[in-house]
């Protein structure tokens, strides 16, 4: 029965739909497989009037919207290669300058250790002079000094000699064959005395 | 509202027992029985019923039904217009309405999404419901437009966009609890696919200028011997010209009859058992009906999709036209 009814179901879909479609409804209805021009034209004007309005409202504001976004990310990631590009160059560049700043406080430091040196030995040798000019002076004023000392006290010793002579003496003897003798004799004493030495 | 349309609802939900699908069914039918007599509370008396019962429920009516509610279309009725020959009728009906709500959903999503990305601060990201649409719409252009029409092609994209997603709603809301299917309308596919015409056509004689758009019917190709000339003219320009009517009608019965198969199938399987009456064919229809209803969620999606994508191949295929 069940089947029976399932083939006969079939079998009408396939025989009868097009008697069944085609002869239409109550009034009002539109057959399948017919074309009712109204629905059609109404389906053009309510198409042609969404386009209008979506275009206007959504897909030119959507479409926009993307496209600067697109143009946005895009135009950063160059900027962000430009600046990385730059970077490495700035890097690089930088690295140089190091370098070479480095050489040339290298450089500075040999020089200045150099001109110390110089300065050194130069302020040492001067300082050497120096102090040997002063001993130098010294010990000639010393020399001199010395003399001075000798002729002072040789002459004092004359006169004492002969202060105490003529006391001894008195008149007697002449006064200058007296001095020439006790010269000679102090002469003789001094060289005595310088041998010895 | 039918019995067949509870049914169909519950097909649409998920898998039901045979016993719950009764149980809808007998309330539908209650609730029916005051509008259609008791007639129809006792399902459909012959197998011979079935093909009017199915008709009735695609075609297109000045009568709408809706949760119960019966309203009548035909109090809003014009007097048909004649232009020419033709006699065009614009009195809305079930079908009419539904066209318009596909509409009105495509402006209730898109609009407020086109605000929002509109108004996004700047370097944010997009997110949501409109990121979804956004990378729909991104795919739309670069894969769709761009793929088929060419990069020069980012113009059509509204055009695709629109026609996919007008489309798209028309067959989804064909599906939906007292939905009426726009799309199984040759009147409606037949519109669609005038202006996929039109705008490959235009957009045809735009890319190749006068002379190139002329080539698109009468071609004649190089080396051909002068005398051929005419011959091949004579053979060929007709049945270039019939080529570019073939694919417009081509997308309209396509769109049509994918968009009616399945709803024909379903109904066919409800009338199995308005007319068996029996647990037994009732628990297994409906299980079967809801694999065809994720099929058909499948198809509404597909068909959709390939009215836009085919729109714009053709789009494409003018504009490069050469042989």
């Amino acid at each position: 029965m069940k089947t029976s009814h399932f083939g006969a179901v079939v079998a009408a879909l396939l025989v009868q739909p097009h008697a069944a479609w085609a002869q239409g409804g109550a009034e009002g209805t539109t057959p399948l497989f017919t074309v009712n021009l109204g629905t059609t034209v109404w389906t053009g004007i309510v198409f042609l009037a969404l386009l209008g309005i979506l275009w206007r409202f959504a897909w030119g504001p959507i479409l926009q919207a993307v496209e600067a976004r697109e143009n946005g990310i895009q135009s950063k990631l160059d900027e962000a290669a430009s600046r990385n590009e730059e970077a490495a160059r700035l890097l690089a560049e930088h690295k140089e300058q190091l370098a070479d700043a480095r050489r040339q406080a290298n450089e500075l430091i040999a020089e200045g250790k150099a001109a110390g040196e110089g300065v050194r030995t130069e302020i040492e040798e001067k300082a050497r002079a120096e102090a040997q000019a002063i001993l130098d002076r010294a010990r000639a004023e010393i020399g001199r000094e010395r003399d001075q000392a000798i002729d002072a006290l040789r002459r004092e010793s004359v006169d004492l000699a002969l202060a105490a002579a003529s006391r001894l003496m008195q008149e007697k003897l002449d006064q200058d064959k007296d001095r020439e003798l006790v010269e000679r004799y102090l002469t003789e004493m001094g060289d005595g005395e310088g041998a010895r030495a | 509202m039918r019995p067949l349309d509870a049914l169909l609802q519950g097909g649409g939900a998920g898998a039901q027992g045979g016993q719950e699908a009764d149980h809808a069914q007998d309330a539908a039918h209650a609730a029916d029985a005051a509008h259609y007599g008791s007639e129809a509370a006792h399902g459909l008396g012959s197998i011979g019923e079935i093909p009017d019962y199915i008709s009735h429920h695609l075609e297109d009516a000045r009568e709408m039904e809706f949760a119960g509610l019966h309203f009548d279309l035909g109090a809003f009725a014009l007097d048909p217009i004649h232009v020419g020959g033709l006699t065009i009728d614009l009195s809305p009906t079930r079908q009419l309405i539904f066209i318009f709500l596909s509409a009105l959903l495509c402006i209730g999503l898109f609009v407020p999404i086109a605000r929002a990305s509109r108004t996004r601060e700047e370097g944010k990201a997009p997110s949501g419901l409109a990121n979804a649409m956004e990378a729909l719409i991104l795919y739309f252009r670069d894969d769709i437009v761009r793929a088929n029409i060419g990069r020069d092609g980012d113009g059509y994209t509204p055009f695709i966009l629109t026609i996919f997603f007008f489309i798209l709603f028309m067959n989804l809301l064909g599906l939906t609890p007292f939905g009426i299917t726009a799309t199984a309308n040759l009147s409606v596919t037949a519109a669609l696919a005038t202006i996929a015409f039109v705008v490959t056509e235009v957009a045809g004689y735009r890319a190749l200028g006068p002379a190139g758009y002329a080539q698109t019917i009468f071609f004649v190709p190089h080396g051909l011997p002068a005398p051929l000339k005419p011959v091949m003219l004579v053979i060929m320009a007709p049945v270039e010209f019939l080529g570019k009517l073939t694919k417009p009608f081509a997308l309209a019965v396509r769109l049509f009859a994918n968009m009616m198969a399945g709803h024909i199938l379903i109904l066919a399987i409800v009338g199995m058992i308005l007319v068996t009456q029996s647990f037994v064919v009732g628990g297994v229809s409906v299980l079967v009906m809801s694999a065809l209803m994720v099929l058909e969620l499948f198809v509404a999606c597909l068909q959709a999709y390939i009215f836009a994508m085919l729109t714009s191949v053709f789009i494409g295929l003018i504009r490069h036209h050469a042989h």
